[in-house]
């Protein structure tokens, strides 16, 4: 990973800085209970889709993992690469479908293929989002140094995919 | 404002005017027709300082290609469904035709559909490993097949021709590697009945290998881990096994200075009762008569004593094997 690299000094810094002001985490525990979870308006009229109505203690209950990898089962390698090149891969493709992702991207690995899946609105013509995915499967395998394969759903419109207004 | 004041009476006043030349229309068409529409044209321009909206208005419609509607409507009822979904692959509502719903949903109310629906995409799916399917592949790879060899149709039979058991493990994991340091361990074991000893090699051997000999299931284990490979692994263990297996058949030199104290067992032979006994038996012989020795099986009846302990069953047999070495009549 290429791009790590670059950061790799800053990285540093910041290591450095941290460990000479204190090493312990004082914060209070907000991201716990606000993580994932929306706030209702008074117009009740916020878009969620399945994903964001439940959140994150619904997962494996109600809604599902949005990475599927064996990185993260115990004694296994390479977690944190896996972790980071998912952000990577969901920062690419929400950047590079430009205001096309309507739900969240499903990273899947099996063995040394990475596929990707992920709902995207029909706002492009047909050619260009051929283009875009032959893009992005050439420009991510090549980072990620294995075959990317993107598996796409298209909705018409973007309120397709709400599950429900608050 | 006096100037917009003086463009407002004056565009009234032609309105009215306009009005007025429109009703006589009828009345002497011919001089009049042409004369108020060049009127109205004849405004003053109004200078846009601020765009307005309506300048921006005109819009190219753009030309979308016609959305293909989903595949399963065109799908044969009886379709070859492992050229449909040849291969894994994240669902797609339009190329599954089942009726499928997902999600949760509160109140009684349906669950979302398939269409549009990410939590269908992403559980793994099996749709390409139907039984049609598995059969098939079955098929196209039973070429490669080679028929089970004959002569080791039972567990009994290949146990026998093949003692060694080898245990490795292969990991499959979602990386770009295919290595995993894990797959390194090796484990060999096989049944100490199939080794052929000596008493002495015996005894050494389990001195030799500690606690990889399990004693209650006669089974011998090698676990192998220190070597980078599961080759390197594997070698070190039969390495192990060849080598503690000769190594037990060597006699030290220091091996025959072991004393009566250093013994785990009790054997007869190397024993004073041996030796007692012999003198019972061989009291008041002439000199070039050959010396009796007491039987195996009171060796073994003493042996038995000493070693398990005292129990009814050893005083008893110990008894009777006495009266046996001595002759004496039982009642």
């Amino acid at each position: 990973m290429n791009f790590l690299k670059k950061l790799a000094p800053q990285m540093a810094l910041a290591e450095s800085q941290l460990h000479k002001s204190a090493a312990l985490h004082t914060s209070a525990v907000c991201c716990r209970v606000q993580s994932g979870r929306y706030r209702i308006t008074t117009k009740r009229n916020r878009p969620l889709t399945y994903e964001m109505a439940n959140p994150p203690h619904f997962i494996g209950h109600r809604k599902s993992w949005n990475s599927w990898n064996t990185s993260t089962l115990k004694d296994s390698q390479r977690p944190s690469q896996t972790a980071i090149e998912d952000l990577f891969i969901r920062k690419f493709i929400t950047g590079t479908w430009h205001a096309l992702v309507c739900s969240e991207i499903i990273i899947k690995r099996q063995h040394n293929t990475i596929r990707v899946a992920s709902i995207i609105r029909q706002g492009i013509s047909p050619r260009k989002m051929y283009f875009l995915i032959g893009y992005t499967e050439e420009l991510l395998s090549y980072w990620m140094q294995c075959p990317v394969t993107l598996e796409l759903q298209t909705v018409a419109d973007k309120k397709d995919v709400v599950f429900k207004y608050i | 404002m006096a100037a917009s004041l003086t463009r407002f009476l004056e565009r009234s006043q032609r309105t009215t005017h306009a009005a007025l030349s429109s009703v006589r229309l009828f009345s002497n068409s011919n001089q009049q027709q042409p004369q108020p529409e060049v009127e109205d044209d004849e405004e003053f321009r109004v200078l846009n300082l601020r765009p307005v909206k309506q300048q921006f208005q005109r819009r190219r419609d753009i030309k979308r290609d016609d959305v293909t509607p989903p595949r399963t409507t065109r799908m044969a009822v009886d379709q070859d469904w492992t050229a449909a979904w040849p291969g894994p692959r994240s669902f797609h509502p339009a190329s599954v035709p089942l009726p499928l719903r997902q999600g949760f949903t509160e109140r009684g109310a349906a669950a979302p559909s398939k269409f549009a629906n990410a939590e269908l995409m992403k559980i793994p799916n099996f749709l390409h490993l139907t039984p049609p399917a598995i059969r098939q592949q079955c098929e196209a790879i039973k070429k490669f097949c080679t028929p089970w060899p004959k002569g080791l149709e039972t567990n009994a039979k290949w146990r026998s021709h093949f003692p060694l058991e080898v245990i490795t493990t292969d990991y499959c994991q979602s990386l770009p590697t295919v290595r995993n340091p894990e797959a390194r361990r090796v484990t060999v074991s096989l049944k100490l009945s199939d080794l052929k000893f000596d008493d002495h090699a015996r005894d050494k051997f389990l001195r030799l290998v500690g606690e990889r000999y399990n004693k209650e299931t006669d089974v011998l284990t090698f676990v192998t881990d220190r070597c980078p490979l599961r080759k390197q692994n594997y070698d070190y263990a039969l390495y192990l096994l060849t080598a503690c297996y000769h190594e037990s058949f060597i006699t030290e030199p220091w091996e025959a200075t072991k004393s009566e104290t250093d013994m785990e067992v009790y054997l007869f032979e190397r024993n004073q009762a041996k030796r007692s006994t012999e003198a019972i038996l061989n009291w008041n012989a002439a000199e070039n008569a050959q010396k009796k020795s007491p039987s195996a099986s009171y060796a073994q009846s003493v042996e038995q004593l000493i070693n398990e302990g005292e129990n009814e069953y050893n005083l008893a047999k110990y008894k009777e094997e006495v009266m046996k070495m001595l002759n004496v009549p039982t009642q």
